[in-house]
């Protein structure tokens, strides 16, 4: 391929990608406010399956405080919103820190370790942090949640939308540069084969570290905007049915693929809007979707459509 | 009140460790963190209390057929979910993971969200060296515990089969030229595991009553367990069990009761961050 | 790149399929919100059973404005941040005229603040946590016990009424058992009693800690706000370090103490357990109690035993009286009928409070008895003039 053509191609592309992004972005005008309230928490879901993928998909380690991490962001950013009186944007950082910083302490602890050590001491994270936030009730108001004021000064569905759609854009973009950067290299030896990739001198632990920060940050500030959406962060943000769905709409999506979280989490949340009347089954339709795709299409939904594609067209695969 | 404690103490730990036994156990020869262990432990339960309870059974034996079930039950998970991740440990994790979830749903449809309980063995509760009361069914526990415990030892240590079972965990690579068939053995295993779960649960159901969602901390206090003792080792898995409960029993009667499950995982940090291969762990290579 | 823009096409189409269907029928909505999954199911159960016998009752009787009564029962988990979106969606999705339900305080909690800013009235059943109605948003009622109501007007009266000297406070660490451990623990002061609070783990199952410091302190009564499968260990292991019989356990929700399989899970330690309950095995308060009684059993082949399907009940029959005397589906209007209800329910008569300042606006404090399981029978102890027999210990 010629240089011109390649540059002509890649102008096509960010072409299709600003004019797909202008579409989806004027969406949420032709919606009720009920479907708006979806295409958000769909948003809020792509920051955390994305950034979930990064740490999971790219560097092969399963965390299981993702969830907790988002939890650590909504609490300080609330908690200092409500406490200190700081202007809520404030706290969305000071959130996003706070994750990025636990993440780093936890990631020091486990990561030289590796694998199923990280699985459950973030396990046993997101359990500690249950606790805390239950037990000290005069701070965080325990189950019954903590009520934070909002991003904006007035309530607008349409708003928050913009903000969230920034948040994933930014959160996509992070994941697409680090893992399209030297780093990124390093991430994809370190999965494949941790002691080869050592052995070329890649710092398998630094490299691991910093995606887990990167995730942990990043899972963070989705909570932070979240908790502030709602108005109200409650211990369900950091619970193990959140981190449940974080995971699966990843596994679904196509574990370790670009597209994959943000089509698991459109699809699954959605998914949910519909099965959602059938009440107490709900979960467990979602559980055996999420198992059954996870058993038999390991690369998920992305996965799938690579084969299809593959079979059908196989000169270009 | 330390008297009770530790009393308390030993007899919780002594169950932690009887629930983290299986975990250890496939982690150990397979390295396959089972995430639906707590769901095992539940079924069993289920199972027992319907077996007992609905259909009359004699105890005894309704306990032996709920472990012979779920044993079943292991085989198949392993065969049908397990075995296609070997070599991935992780993708193992989130299928199991996902199981747990499945399964706790399955028992809210299934069995409703009211706890069920078997039959007592015993009633009420004896006077320890006039100290405090202590509840029979407890203790009765703690022998069936001890008990299973010892009888696992003994399997590992004394039969073929946990020759079969310490060499392959020793070194897998070995012990396939040895002529020990690996897959077999995998699936024994993971199903050894499951029926340690349910041994476990058939145990505990008459003091702690089984929920759709009561698997979740048994699972967790078995992977503080398994980490704290280090991974795959059953000797480990008595000591950190003990540790846990004396930990926890003692930090609830002298500090706070609102924290009691946060003390377990304090130890565990501390340990991960001066001995991270736990306890009695070898360190990984 | 172009595998994005693919993606985007594809978000959009799928986000396009969410749109759900609108439709229109001859049927008035209203909407009902509770716990179907998660730790309290069980109250999910509880009032669907009431949602069934509720609209059979309302459609025999004509039902709502000349159409028929439908009820929407959306899932919260128990989880305030499901419970708001799923609030937002009973009101923006499925039009509901009015939402009722909710028995975590902390779902309640959300929910009346979308209540609050969609202008969609809001009758609260079991939740009993003050600041929902102390809060006088306009839209939101209470039909049921509140938790200053239930310490201050039943359990206090009742710890002072039987010359307790000495009682012992257990709280769950959950919004519902902090706060209300809290108001006994002001009621006690100013009655002069003495008390030891103790908090507990919710998860916990092992309660041989929390019960050996309460043994040490040797209370009369002890007061315990430990919902669901927590109170049946609880009482269980109460018996067993030998804290009960001596002291006497007062559940302070409720239902735990007369779910089926209480009996089996606490054995012989649940003889002497005393309970609050706004229903009692056989003393009924109103004709239509009489009526709900016979119909549940005509329905579900077994006796009520959890008070809430009856909760709900009460809530369907005043929304759909409020909502006939409106004579329409203005929430204005629907607002206005609610604060002039005179209606016998199940419980008695029905009247909101409409003074603003403290939690009685806008609520309806259900009468609460303290009762006694005597050798598996519920005698009524408290109040006195509903008392069927005398606290045995």
């Amino acid at each position: 391929m010629s240089q011109g053509a390649s540059i002509l191609k890649s102008n096509r592309k960010n072409f299709l990608y600003g004019a797909g992004l202008a579409a989806f972005a004027v969406l949420p005008w032709m919606l009720g406010v009920y479907n708006q309230h979806v295409l958000i928490v769909c948003l809020f879901y792509t920051m955390m399956a994305a950034s979930w993928n990064l740490i999971a998909g790219y560097t092969g380690q399963i965390s299981f405080g993702h969830a907790a991490f988002a939890g650590i962001g909504a609490y300080v950013s609330g908690i200092l919103a409500v406490k200190a009186g700081l202007n809520p944007w404030v706290g969305v950082a000071a959130g996003t820190v706070a994750a990025a910083f636990f993440g780093l302490l936890v990631g020091l602890l486990c990561l030289r370790m590796g694998g199923i050590y990280l699985s459950l001491t973030t396990l046993g994270f997101s359990e500690i942090l249950h606790i805390i936030i239950n037990n000290e009730y005069e701070i965080t108001r325990g189950t019954m949640g903590l009520q934070v004021p909002g991003l904006t000064t007035s309530y607008s569905k349409i708003s928050y939308f913009y903000i969230f759609l920034v948040g994933a854009v930014i959160t996509l973009t992070i994941v697409y540069k680090l893992v399209h950067s030297n780093v990124g290299l390093n991430f994809r030896a370190v999965q494949n084969d941790e002691r080869a990739a050592s052995a070329l001198g890649v710092d398998v632990v630094r490299t691991r570290l910093l995606a887990f920060t990167v995730s942990s940050a990043l899972a963070g500030m989705a909570g932070a905007l979240f908790g502030h959406y709602m108005m109200l962060i409650t211990p369900h943000i950091p619970s193990l049915d959140q981190q449940f769905l974080v995971l699966s709409m990843t596994v679904i999506g196509g574990l370790g693929s670009f597209v994959g979280p943000v089509i698991g989490a459109f699809c699954l949340e959605i998914l949910s809007e519909y099965i959602r009347a059938w009440g107490e089954y709900h979960v467990l339709v979602f559980g055996l979707v999420a198992l059954v795709v996870a058993r038999f299409a390991p690369k998920g939904l992305v996965g799938i459509y690579k084969a299809w594609r593959g079979k059908k067209r196989p000169e270009t695969a | 009140m330390f008297a009770i404690a530790s009393m308390n103490g030993i007899v919780i730990g002594v169950i932690y460790a009887l629930s983290a036994l299986g975990v250890s156990l496939v982690v150990g020869i397979m390295n396959v963190v089972n995430f639906a262990h707590g769901e095992f432990y539940i079924l069993a339960g289920y199972f027992s209390y319907l077996f007992a309870t609905a259909l009359g059974m004699n105890l005894l034996a309704a306990m032996t057929l709920a472990v012979a079930i779920v044993f079943v039950f292991g085989l198949l998970v392993e065969y049908t979910l397990i075995r296609p991740t070997y070599g991935d440990d992780l993708y193992s994790l989130i299928l199991t993971f996902i199981l747990s979830i499945v399964l706790q749903n399955a028992y809210l449809l299934i069995f409703g969200p009211y706890p069920n309980k078997p039959p007592g063995w015993v009633r009420g509760a004896t006077d320890i060296f006039g100290l405090f009361m202590y509840g029979n069914q407890r203790l009765a526990a703690l022998v069936a515990g001890t008990c299973v415990i010892v009888f696992v030892f003994a399997m590992i240590k004394l039969t073929w089969f946990g020759r079969i079972i310490r060499a392959t965990s020793q070194d897998r690579g070995m012990a396939e030229l040895n002529g020990v068939n690996t897959t077999r053995l995998n699936m024994l295993s993971f199903g050894l595991g499951c029926a340690l779960a349910a041994a476990a649960g058939v145990i505990l159901a008459p003091v702690f009553p089984v929920t759709p969602t009561a698997g979740v901390p048994v699972a967790l206090t078995a992977f503080v367990v398994v980490v704290l003792g280090g991974m795959g080792s059953l000797r480990g898995c008595i000591v950190g069990g003990l540790t846990l409960g004396l930990v926890e029993n003692l930090g609830a009667a002298y500090l706070s009761t609102g924290y009691k499950h946060v003390f377990g995982f304090i130890i565990l940090i501390l340990v991960l961050a001066i001995r991270p291969s736990g306890l009695f762990g070898h360190k990984e290579a | 790149m172009r595998k994005i823009s693919w993606l985007l096409v594809l978000t959009v189409a799928l986000s396009l399929l969410a749109i759900g269907p609108a439709w229109s029928s001859d049927t008035i909505k209203v909407g009902v919100v509770g716990p179907r999954t998660g730790g309290a199911a069980a109250t999910g159960k509880a009032f669907e059973e009431g949602i069934q016998l509720a609209t059979d009752y309302v459609n025999a009787k004509g039902g709502v404005l000349n159409k028929k009564l439908e009820i929407v029962f959306e899932d919260t988990a128990g989880a305030p941040d499901k419970a708001a979106s799923g609030f937002e969606r009973l009101a923006t999705r499925d039009k509901v005229v009015m939402v009722l339900g909710e028995s975590h305080s902390s779902a309640a909690l959300a929910e009346i603040e979308v209540a609050n800013r969609l202008g969609i009235p809001f009758m609260v059943v079991e939740a009993w946590a003050d600041p929902i109605t102390a809060k006088n948003y306009r839209y939101v009622f209470r039909a049921g016990p509140s938790n200053s109501g239930v310490v201050n007007d039943t359990i206090a009266k009742w710890v002072a009424a039987e010359q307790f000297k000495k009682v012992a406070i257990v709280a769950e660490n959950t919004d519902w058992g902090l706060g209300i451990a809290e108001l006994t623990e002001k009621a006690m002061d100013k009655a002069g009693v003495p008390y030891l609070t103790v908090t507990t783990e919710r998860k916990s199952q092992d309660h041989y800690m929390e019960l050996t410091k309460l043994k040490a302190f040797d209370p009369d009564a002890v007061l315990a706000f430990v919902y669901g499968t927590g109170l049946h260990y609880f009482v269980a292991q109460a018996g067993e370090v030998g804290l009960t019989p001596k002291a006497i356990i007062l559940d302070g929700a409720g239902p735990p103490s007369l779910w089926p399989d209480f009996w089996p899970n606490v054995g012989e330690y649940g003889d002497l357990e005393c309970f609050v309950s706004s229903m009692h095995e056989k003393v009924e308060l109103t004709e239509l109690a009489t009526q709900f009684r016979k119909s549940y059993v005509e329905a579900f082949g077994k006796a009520p035993t959890d008070y809430k399907s009856r909760s709900m009940f009460d809530a369907i029959l005043i929304a759909a009286d409020a909502i006939n005397r409106a004579g329409s589906v203005d929430a204005e209007k629907l607002v206005e009928a609610l604060e002039k209800t005179d209606l016998t329910v199940t419980r008695g008569k029905v009247t909101f409070g409409t003074e603003k300042g403290g939690p009685e606006y806008h609520h309806w404090m259900p009468p609460m008895l303290v009762i006694q399981w005597q050798n598996k029978e519920q005698v009524v102890l408290f109040p006195a003039e509903g008392a069927t027999g005398k606290l045995k210990r």
